[in-house]
């Protein structure tokens, strides 16, 4: 029994004896053009942050950010400079304005 | 076309001498693939990533050693990082297979037949590739390269970077594995 075990494991491992060498699939050349072609398109596209439409439609939202950004600033302004254009002008109030009040230079 | 013509093409970037290094050594590294990933398309994939990684980086070889040489363990190197990286995809295989294209199987397709084992020894072939698949990577691609590939104790020491007895030492290691695997296959 164990001899005929052994006999099977020298079998086994000589079982790639006389074996033939393969060759490479039909095409190998063809195919591996195509896959470097492939590759190469892939690696000239555009990362896809830098494509024209990502470019224009970031540059239209900073637009428009800003073009709302300026508008609400010029209604607050003109709203302070309204609020401010109603209150009587004095020279108190110009003092404080300016926090001229102080009586010494030395404070 | 003489190797160093063929060198010297390639760092010009002329088709014909890649052409060339192709036609000259597409068998010998299909078939290193092949017997290190045991999967037919797997090989040819590998194959085509060894001679685009030669394609793009011939400029850092140095010719320090023989082309042939620098061929082989770009292709070891390649077939253990695929193994490496099949193996990882099996463990979160749930988790890939939610985001795959679902084109591959993840899983082992069985016990491989190598096209080129005799008729009579298909059977006992496919055992040895299962138990050689076991192998540490260092004593598989020995043996490989020993049995499939044909190169000698020389040449395989150069591929691996290391002497002939430390090569001869692990063909040693691997049949002594091999006998214990079969073994316990054999008594099963």
């Amino acid at each position: 029994m164990k001899n005929k075990d052994q006999n099977k494991e020298e079998r086994i491992l000589n079982s790639l004896e006389g074996m033939q060498k393969v060759n490479a699939p039909d095409f190998f050349y063809t195919r591996l053009l195509g896959r470097m072609q492939k590759e190469q398109d892939r690696e000239s596209k555009p990362f896809f942050l830098l494509r024209p439409a990502f470019i224009t439609a970031a540059l239209a939202i900073a637009l428009v950010f800003n073009l709302v950004s300026l508008t609400g600033f010029n209604k607050k302004q003109y709203k302070a400079d309204t609020v401010k254009s109603n209150e009587p002008t004095t020279i108190e109030s110009f003092a404080k304005a300016y926090n001229l009040q102080s009586e010494s230079v030395y404070e | 076309m003489t190797e160093q013509e063929i060198i010297e093409g390639l760092k010009r970037g002329e088709a014909l001498a890649f052409s060339e290094l192709v036609a000259v050594y597409q068998d010998r590294i299909f078939n290193t693939s092949l017997g290190l990933l045991q999967h037919t398309q797997d090989a040819e994939d590998i194959a085509q990533e060894v001679f685009i990684q030669v394609y793009t980086s011939i400029h850092s070889f140095k010719g320090e050693a023989k082309l042939s040489t620098w061929l082989y363990r770009i292709a070891v190197t390649k077939s253990f990082d695929f193994l490496r990286s099949k193996k990882r995809k099996k463990r979160f295989g749930f988790v890939t297979a939610l985001f795959s294209d679902g084109n591959r199987p993840l899983h082992d397709l069985g016990d491989f037949c190598h096209p080129g084992v005799l008729k009579e020894n298909k059977e006992d072939a496919a055992m040895l590739f299962k138990m050689v698949s076991q192998l540490p990577e260092n004593q598989r691609t020995a043996f490989i390269l020993n049995k499939i590939d044909d190169l000698n104790y020389r040449e395989i020491a150069d591929i691996l970077k290391t002497s002939e007895s430390a090569v001869d030492s692990l063909l040693q290691r691997a049949k002594k594995n091999l006998r214990k695997k079969l073994a316990g296959q054999i008594n099963k």
